[in-house]
């Protein structure tokens, strides 16, 4: 057996922990959502947040998420508007954050929603980069 | 030869379309006293845009920060990005031996020493476009319109929009949400009485300079105004590019593009700077 570390375990154990940490203190109230800018935005809207949270919650454990948790996950960019709202300082934004990582299958778990990714990502910074600094800027600074 | 203090000024990646937003922060943070080694692009990425796939996520996280810590400097981090997954993720997992500030709450705490850098006059009447996030961390909503107070000439009016989210680019996959925030900020900017719109993030200018090209309102990052009291003398391209749509090809030149190559610059750049803004709401 190797004695080389697993690449980002100690991040996944962090996770994970937070992950146990918020399945145990969130009491599903539905705070989070109904404060929530984004919600709006969702594929599958709902009128109430303690319809929602536990398919968020049900994510977190590895389980699938409704259609309404899986089209709030999807739209969250991370206003934090939830942190304050939540009256058990579960940290929603992260509840999301894990979630959403979990859905997109970042977590080793079945992917449950579909981002469309941007394969010229990385290629495109590297090449607005060639455009905007000297030769020598690009050596040094990147 | 410079006897400032060593800082590592941490870009990011995407302000790379910025060339002169990277070296106007870098001649500020010179005039502050600071030494500022610049390091970015996706050799320092953070990982967060690897949600997809946390392995590739914690060894980017992993490797940034050992950079990072070999450099022994305290870092000033210019990408709301970066800086909020540093605190949320990075540093949980690795183990970070480095201060480290945003430039923005740096610039803030340097206000008596920015001041007198100011000298030239920016006639403008600017809203700053704020987004609700990331506010937490670092109260830029607060402090940048502080900041651009300190510009002769130019007087900060307050919007009535706040944007979800905490910055532009996370909306590229929601095009009903971004075009919902360029209708917003063009009809609080115009019912405030603003001359132009002022980014906090370059996230934010990639995005909102769309309305500058489609002629709805004036934009600019706040780096840039400041930039211009100062005198500094970095054209901002990114725009110019932007604005001329298909000329920009004509505008970089054919060695420029040459570098990227052609058949890439005409599938994932050019139509970068020929997208615009859908206003039709």
């Amino acid at each position: 057996m190797s004695d080389r570390p697993v690449i980002g375990q100690r991040l996944k154990e962090f996770q994970q922990s937070e992950i146990e940490r918020i399945l145990g203190a969130c009491t599903q109230c539905g705070k989070c959502f109904e404060v929530c800018p984004m919600a709006q935005y969702s594929k599958a809207p709902a009128a109430d947040g303690k319809a929602v949270v536990p398919g968020v919650l049900a994510v977190l454990r590895g389980e699938a998420g409704s259609p309404e948790a899986l089209g709030w996950i999807g739209v969250c960019t991370r206003s934090g508007v939830c942190v304050p709202a939540c009256p058990e300082n579960v940290d929603p934004k992260m509840m999301m954050r894990l979630a959403r990582m979990t859905a997109l299958g970042g977590r080793e778990l079945p992917k449950q929603i579909d981002v469309k990714q941007d394969p010229d990502y990385f290629n495109r910074v590297r090449a607005f980069a060639k455009l905007q600094l000297t030769d020598d800027e690009l050596k040094e600074w990147t | 030869m410079t006897s400032g203090s060593p800082v590592t000024f941490w870009y990011g990646c995407n302000v790379l379309r910025h060339g002169d937003i990277i070296h106007s922060c870098l001649d500020i943070l010179r005039a502050l006293g600071y030494d500022p080694s610049p390091v970015g692009g996706p050799d320092y990425c953070c990982g967060t845009v690897k949600d997809a796939n946390q392995t590739t996520a914690g060894g980017m996280a992993t490797r940034t920060v050992g950079r990072l810590n070999q450099r022994a400097a305290p870092v000033i981090a210019w990408c709301p990005s970066c800086h909020s997954h540093m605190h949320d993720f990075m540093e949980k997992g690795n183990d970070r031996q480095f201060d480290m500030t945003y430039l923005v709450d740096l610039l803030h705490a340097s206000r008596d020493k920015l001041a007198p850098l100011l000298v030239h006059l920016v006639p403008m009447r600017v809203m700053l476009h704020k987004h609700i996030g990331f506010n937490e961390l670092v109260p830029v909503n607060r402090m940048v319109p502080e900041l651009l107070s300190m510009i002769p000439g130019v007087e900060v009016v307050d919007g009535d929009y706040l944007a979800p989210g905490y910055m532009c680019a996370s909306f590229a996959i929601l095009p009903k949400a971004l075009d919902d925030i360029h209708a917003n900020t063009v009809r609080a900017a115009k019912a405030s009485g603003a001359d132009a719109v002022v980014t906090t993030f370059h996230q934010c200018y990639r995005e909102i300079v769309g309305l500058d090209a489609a002629g709805a309102t004036a934009v600019y990052n706040y780096i840039q105004l400041l930039a211009r009291s100062m005198g500094l003398p970095y054209e901002d391209e990114y725009k110019a590019w932007k604005r001329a749509g298909d000329g920009a090809t004509q505008l970089i030149g054919a060695e420029r593009i040459a570098k990227v190559g052609i058949e890439f610059y005409e599938r994932a750049v050019l139509p970068e700077l020929k997208k615009r803004p859908n206003l039709s709401k």
